[in-house]
This record gives C-alpha cells, structure tokens and sequence, in this order.
C-alpha cells in the first residue's frame, strides 16, 4: 500500500506532456480557433463610422434605422446623439467596409419618411420599417469623410439621376412649389427643388432639374410658364375649363416648351424665367428672348403715383423694356433738398434696337451718347382713362447739359426730363368739364316726365283691362276649338268618305256584274227589239189615218151620234197609252204613237170644227171598209203584245240577276211593268175591237 | 481520518484488488483487461479521464459563449425582422406576460448548462483536492448531471419545431440562428464531458484523502 503512491509519480514523469494528454483536446482547442477566427473576421469585415448630424431625428432609433444606398443596405445607426449644444441630432453609422471610401465629401444623406402629398405616396415601405437614411454619392473613390451634414429635404436628383441643374426664376403670378413636377408634353421630365428668394429679393427662384435624356430639350429659346391651378373663361366659343392634371391643379406643376428653334443647348445652372401662363410664355419669347437685360436707374423729380412695375419703357416709341422695380427716395446730399424723388430701375432690351457688336460694345455706350445729344428719361400718360404711366426716352432740345452717372449703384442713373403728365391730365379735365356741362338735368327731368306719362298710360284702367279680354277671348277660342261638335267633326266626316267608299265599291260591284252579265248588250237587243215591236206598231198604225178619215166620214154620217165623248174616250185612251210609252226605255215607240196621235186628234179637231162634215157621206161609206182595215190591223195587236209580253219577260229575267235594290233594276222594273200593261192594254183593245168593231166608231 | 461526513470507511473495489466492468456491473480480479461476460474494456480506473472531462467542459464553454451571444431564433413577418437570443428572448416572453414559458426557456438555456459547467468543474475538481462535500453527495451530483444533461436540447428542439413549422413565404418565417448550433454543440459537448468522468474517482479521493492524512 505503501509502494502504491510512489509508482503515479514515476509514470506521470516518463510520459511526455504530449503522450499524456488527451486526443479530446482538440476539441476546445479547435472550437476555440473557429471562435476567434470567426471574432476577428467579423472586426476585421467591420467598416468605418461616419458621423451624420440631423436637424431632428425623426424616428431614427439606433440598431434599427438603416443607411441604403440605391435601396440596399449599406450601413446601420449605431448610435443617436446630441451635438454639443444641442442644436442638432448626430447618427453615428457604421457603413459596410467596401462601400465605405465612396463616402466622400460630395456625399448627401437625408430622410426617407412617408409622405402623402397630392403628387402621391412617396416612401410607404417607411411606415412599417420605420424611417431610413438615404445616402447618394458618386462612383468615384475619393475617400472616406467622416463627419457629413445631412439635408433637410431629399435632393433633386435622388437615386442618382442625371439631369440639367437650371433655375427657375418665378414671374409675378407664377407659383413655384417644391417638389412640382416639370412636365414636357403630358411627361414628368424634372422636378422643382424648394424655391427660395433671389439674392435681391425681387423675386422667387428655385432650382430645378431636367433628368436625362431630356435635358437636351432645353434650349436657350425654351420657356416655362406655370401650369399649377385651372383657367374658366367664358367665350364665343362657349365656357371653357382648361387645366393640366389633377396633380399639377392641386400641387403645382411646371411645363415648357421650345418654342422656336434656333436656341443654343442650355448650360448646367441656366436661369430662365418662370411665366404665368402657356400665352404670356409664348409672348415673351418675342420679348425677352434676346440676351441680357440692361439695368438703368432714372431719378424723377416728380413723384407721380401711377407708375407700376412692369410700366413699357419707349424709346422714340419703341418699347425697348420696362420698369422693373420703384421706390422713394429721399437724398440730401445728392439732390440738395429733402423732397422724396421716385427712383426707377428700367430693365432694357439692348437687342431690341439692334445694338450688335459691330458698333458699340457696350450697349452702355449707346445710351451715354445719346444722352450727349439730349437724350431724357421722361414719365407720361400710358392711358387717360386709368392714369398709368410710361417711361419715355426722347431726345429734348434744349435740355441742360447733364451726362449719364455711369459709376452710380446699383446701376447707371439716365437723367431725366420735365414730365408731360399735367397736359395730358388737363386735356382730361376738359374732357370731363364738357361732360360735367351736358345739360343731363334737363334731360333727366324730360325723361322722368316722358316715364310719368307713360306710367299713367300703362296705369289706366282701359289699357290694364286689356290683358283681361284678351285672356277671355283666348279662352273663347279655346272653347272652341275645344267644343264637342269641332272635335267630332273630323270623326263625322270620316265616316262620310266611308259611306262615299262604300257605295263606290257597291257601284263597282254592280257595274262589274253589269259587265259581267252582258247586261248591256242584252238591253241593247231589248231596246232592239222593242224597237222593232215599235216600228210594227207605226206600220201597223199606218192605217189609223185612213181609219180616221172613214171615221170622220162616219162620225160626218151620224151626227147625232155622241163624237164628243167618243173622242174624250179615245182622248183618254191615248193618254193612258201615252203615258205608258212616255217611259225612258221606250221613247222610240211613245213618240211615233204620240204624233200619230197628235195627227188623230188635230183630224178630229178638224172633225170637230166643221168642214169634214161635207165628206162624212163619203167616210161612211168608206167605214165598212175602215172598220174592215182596222180589224186586219188590230189583228196585228195581239201578237205584238204577245212579243212585248216576251220582250218584258225576257227582260225581268236578265234584270232579275242584278241586284233588286239598286235603282237601274228599279227603274228597269217599273218600265218592263209599264210596258206590259201597255200589252195588256193592246190586247184588251185589240179584244174589244174584235168583240165590237164598231165601238171604235160609236165610241163604247 | 475522522473526517466531517464520512461516518464509515468505504472500501473500494480496488482496494479490495478487484476491477469492476461498468457496462455489466461485474466486478473481476484486478488485471482482467476484458470483461469475460460483456467482452467490454475493464479498466480499474479509466485513463486521462479528468483530462477528457476538462477537455470537453472547455469545448462545451466555448460553444456557451457565442450561444448567448448571438440570436437562437429569427422571426420574419412582413413588418420586419427580430432576431432574439436566449436570454433576449425569456426576457421577451416575460415582457408579454408569459411568465411561465420564461421560466421553463431560462431554466432549461441558462440555469441547467450553467448548472452542468458547475456541477462538473466541481466533482472534477473534487476528484484532485480534498473536498469538504462528502462522496455520497457528490456522486450524487453526478448522476442528476448525466441524467439532466439530454434535457438542455429543449431548447434546440423548440428551434427545430418552430423553424419547420413556420415557413409562412413572405408572410411569417423562423430561422435557427447560429446560436442554436452553438448551443447544441454546447449541449453536446456537456454531455461528453459528464460521460468522461468516471465515478469512481470520487471514492480514490477517500483514499488519497485517507492515505494523506496517514
């Protein structure tokens, strides 16, 4: 037990460090270097810290807020602190390590924070990830600076675009407005930086940028004018709206134009002016595009109200440019007393009198020599009626010696002249004096009782009962015109044309069945026939005279006999018949019987009035031959009343085909009817003179 | 020899010339090179076995260091990443109230390595100089190390769930971090380091104790 300790001792001593030691060891040992490689890879990749002071932090918190270069990141706030005196917010950033000599003088870093402005949203993704630091600088490696002042507002130019610097220079009723877009035909080509005042503090100017590639659009002949706001105007052409975009009506906006070619490309930094309006820009081109303005300052001695800026200023009456500021000015020293004089800056267009090179250098010259020969600045009436007043240069003859004050400042002072306002303000007075004389009391008082007259005229109760009568006859017509009789007219006289219509239509049916029939050309034989039945009954009558004259013979020979009634009797008879044949369709035969009856009774009258009587012996004697003739004739009436008879039945039936109503079939029926009583009027004759041959004679 | 603690000697089996086999628990006479009933290596007491202990408790602390430095998880959602290391993240957890998951994410990450670095440096330590913790005790220590240990992976398991669970695109991603394979093999490494330590140096230290003092 006592041997044991010693031999540990012995062993641990014969085996090296190295044979002793575990193969574990490598383990830590190897875990140990993979950490500190990986320590000092991680200091070794650590890039520089540049300090970025800001006006506020406006969210920034540090570990958080990122530094992006072109949207990547590139560097991380660290740490948020106060300068100083406080007056400023210093992020410290650690950039990464390459991009870190980029970081040189030149580099601009400012705050993308969200924004809702009308020309949109800009920087939504901040609202969630909170605010970055965006960072801009060139390609060139120029080394790292460390310390860097932020800017208030995103550059122009941000992301690194290229583009034409120019300046805008805002005239009276433009509107610049940071960050309004300058639009070429409908596209954003730039952008409006924040406008600020000129060094004189005339007017308004603010930076701009046109990106490439339009820059080279813009041309020293290229003009802007301000499209920011809408136009209404109401014309012949009727009312007119007239606006760019939705955006540039609410936030502004810039557009240009190259109005004429012939413009040099502009220069990084070239100032042009801002106008209006799309016309007043036009109009400038004719006005102001010609080189640089001359500046000259002219003392009047008068100090008139009515002379603005922006007032032509004529030289020999061409205007050459106008007033571009005024103001009071009170000078002891140089004018000698206290009165307030109006000092005026005139801006002039050398270029408008043609001044080129070839004569004088200096446009400057130009005016100094005419001032020689007399040359004043002079203030006068521009309009009688608003009493706005023009500068005027014109040579005065006798003026006292004075030289142009070429070393006076700002500009060069042109000696002025008497004014001519007071003339011009007297030929107004007397204008005004004439009209102040019109005798317009008098007209007044004429013309109020002319109104007066008329106004009892109007008043009075005849004229005012007018419009009540003409009410009432207006609702007179209107009655009617409105009354039922006048309404249904038109229905009445509709159905009248309807009626006409329709008994048109049934006379086209009849005549159409009348054709059809051959009704005509049958008539035609009837009447033919008739006629015919007519001439056999003159034939047949044809004997009648002889009989008569037997008759008068026999009548002579029985004197007593009753001749009178027997006449009267055949008269009658005659009659009858002869209204029996006085039907249309039977004229032929009526006719003949009624002149052969005409002759029957002038031979009877003859008869009656004497003279015959001498030959009644003879008639009679010759009766028995008569009595035997009529009866050969009367022999012949039977059959010619059996073809009447004939006739008339062949007749009703044609007529009984046509329509019973109709009048032709009427009338047509009524003369068949009378034609057959005719018949049966011979034939009863015709029996009675076979029955009694004499009867004729004696008369019953 | 009457030393605070100890009530009974305790014999060893070496001192009994024996060799114990630690796969099998069979104990055979001192020179047996392999166990005849397992066929493992019997050794009586294991070589370099501090050194392998310390060796691997260096590791395992190396590993601790860049655990807890560097973030265990990072969560992507739409609005913007986090990144949180352990404790970072317990601290988290227990700004929203969950007290509770805190507690089990700290204990598990920081209280039970730790516990474990301690534990071993001590019951290495021990083993060389005269410890006033009894033997009982500290073989004691021992076992909830060994047993303890696996559960340290908690941690690396949660990571490994949640990493593949949610994979949500643009929406919502988790990452492992680097700290999880650092913590893992940190884990890891613990673990071999209890398993380097052989018990039964506590109970030589008795001996050396005793033979010490004699």
């Amino acid at each position: 037990m006592t041997d044991q300790p010693p031999e540990i001792p012995v062993q641990s001593v014969r085996q090296s460090l190295f044979e002793r030691a575990s193969v574990v060891w490598l383990v830590p040992m190897a875990a140990l270097l993979v950490a500190l490689g990986v320590a000092w890879q991680s200091y070794s990749d650590r890039g520089p810290v540049i300090e970025i002071s800001f006006q506020s932090a406006a969210g920034m918190s540090p570990g958080e807020t990122v530094l992006r270069y072109r949207d990547v990141d590139v560097g991380l706030v660290e740490d948020v602190a106060f300068s100083d005196n406080l007056d400023r917010v210093l992020a410290t950033v650690r950039l990464d390590k390459d991009i870190a000599s980029f970081v040189d003088a030149d580099a601009q870093f400012w705050i993308i924070r969200p924004e809702v402005t009308a020309r949109g949203v800009t920087g939504l993704d901040t609202v969630l990830s909170g605010v970055y630091i965006e960072g801009a600088w060139d390609g060139e490696p120029d080394g790292l600076v460390v310390r860097h002042e932020a800017l208030g507002d995103p550059p122009l130019a941000a992301g690194g675009q290229a583009g034409l610097r120019i300046m805008l220079n805002a005239s009276p009723g433009a509107a610049l407005s940071e960050g309004a877009p300058i639009l070429y035909k409908g596209i954003e080509v730039g952008r409006i930086g924040k406008p600020g005042l000129s060094d004189d503090g005339v007017n308004a100017q603010a930076n701009a940028i046109v990106f490439e590639p339009y820059g080279k659009i813009i041309t020293t002949a290229t003009r802007f004018w301000d499209t920011s706001g809408f136009t209404f105007s109401i014309g012949t052409g009727g009312a007119e709206l007239d606006f760019t975009s939705l955006a540039s009506l609410i936030g502004g906006g810039v557009a240009f134009e190259t109005i004429v070619s012939g413009g040099r490309p502009a220069l990084d930094g070239a100032a042009f002016g801002l106008f209006a309006d799309e016309g007043r820009a036009r109009a400038s081109l004719f006005d102001t595009s010609e080189g640089t303005k001359l500046n000259l300052t002219v003392v009047f001695r008068e100090n008139f109200s009515g002379l603005a800026v922006g007032a032509p200023v004529e030289l020999e009456g061409v205007r050459i440019g106008e007033v571009s500021s005024i103001r009071g000015i009170v000078d002891e020293d140089r004018f000698g007393d206290d009165a307030v004089r109006l000092l005026a800056t005139l801006a002039l267009l050398p270029s408008r009198l043609s001044l080129d090179v070839a004569e004088f250098d200096d446009p400057l010259d130009y005016f100094e020599q005419r001032v020689d020969a007399g040359l004043r600045a002079r203030l006068v009436t521009a309009t009688i009626l608003t009493g706005g007043l023009k500068v005027e240069m014109i040579e005065v003859p006798d003026a006292p010696i004075e030289l142009m004050d070429l070393s006076a400042e700002p500009y060069p002072i042109l000696p002025s002249a008497q004014s001519e306002i007071s003339d011009m303000t007297a030929t107004a007075e007397g204008v005004f004096q004439r009209i102040n004389a019109l005798p317009i009391e008098e007209l007044l008082v004429s013309a109020i009782g002319f109104l007066d007259a008329a106004e009892t005229l109007v008043g009075g109760e005849d004229v005012r009962q007018v419009p009540g009568d003409v009410r009432g006859l207006i609702g007179d017509v209107r009655g009617l015109v409105g009354s039922q009789e006048l309404q249904t007219l038109p229905a009445e006289v509709s159905a009248l044309v309807g009626e006409l219509q329709l008994a048109a239509a049934d006379m086209r049916i009849v005549t159409a069945s009348l054709s059809e029939a051959d009704l005509v050309a049958r008539l035609q034989g009837a009447v033919d026939s008739a006629t015919a039945a007519a001439t056999g009954i003159e034939i047949s009558v044809a004997g009648v005279p002889e009989l008569l004259t037997s008759l008068t013979a026999l009548s002579d020979r029985v004197a007593s006999l009753p001749v009178e009634t027997m006449i009267a009797q055949v008269n009658e008879t005659l009659a009858s018949a002869e209204m029996l044949f006085a039907s249309k369709d039977t004229q032929a035969l009526p006719g003949a019987l009624a002149t052969a009856m005409a002759e029957v009774e002038a031979a009877i009258l003859e008869l009656r009035e004497g003279g015959a009587v001498r030959n009644l012996n003879q008639t009679l004697a010759s009766a028995e031959t008569a009595a035997a003739a009529i009866e050969t004739a009367v022999a012949g009436l039977p059959s010619l009343a059996v073809r009447i008879e004939t006739l008339v039945e062949r007749a009703e039936n044609t007529l009984s085909g046509v329509d019973q109503n109709s009048e032709l079939s009427r009338e047509a029926r009524a003369s068949l009817r009378d034609i057959r009583n005719a018949a049966k009027a011979f034939e009863s004759l015709s029996r009675a003179l076979e029955r009694r041959p004499n009867s004729v004679i004696i008369g019953r | 020899m009457e030393r605070v603690g100890i009530t009974d000697p305790v014999l060893t089996a070496r001192d009994a010339g024996l060799v114990g086999c630690r796969t099998c628990a069979r104990a055979w006479p001192m020179g047996t090179e392999v166990c005849p009933n397992c066929g493992s290596r019997v050794v009586s007491r294991s070589r370099r076995s501090l050194q392998r202990v310390w060796a691997w408790w260096l590791a395992g602390l190396i590993c601790y260091v860049p655990a807890n430095i560097y973030p265990m998880l990072e969560t992507r959602t739409l609005v913007h990443t986090e990144s949180s290391t352990i404790v970072g993240g317990a601290v988290e957890l227990a700004a929203h109230g969950s007290y509770g998951i805190a507690l089990i994410v700290l204990v598990a990450s920081v209280v039970i390595p730790v516990g474990k670095f301690v534990s071993i440096a001590f019951l290495a330590l021990s083993v060389r100089r005269i410890s006033r913790a009894s033997p009982q005790a500290r073989h004691g220590t021992y076992e909830i190390v060994e047993y303890i240990g696996r559960w340290s992976m908690i941690d690396v398991f949660v990571v490994a769930i949640l990493s593949s669970l949610v994979q949500l695109n643009a929406v919502a991603a988790i990452q492992p971090g680097p700290a999880s394979l650092a913590f893992a093999l940190s884990v890891i490494f613990t673990m071999l380091s209890a398993q380097a330590f052989d018990p039964r140096m506590i109970w030589d230290g008795i001996e050396i104790d005793k033979a010490g003092r004699e």
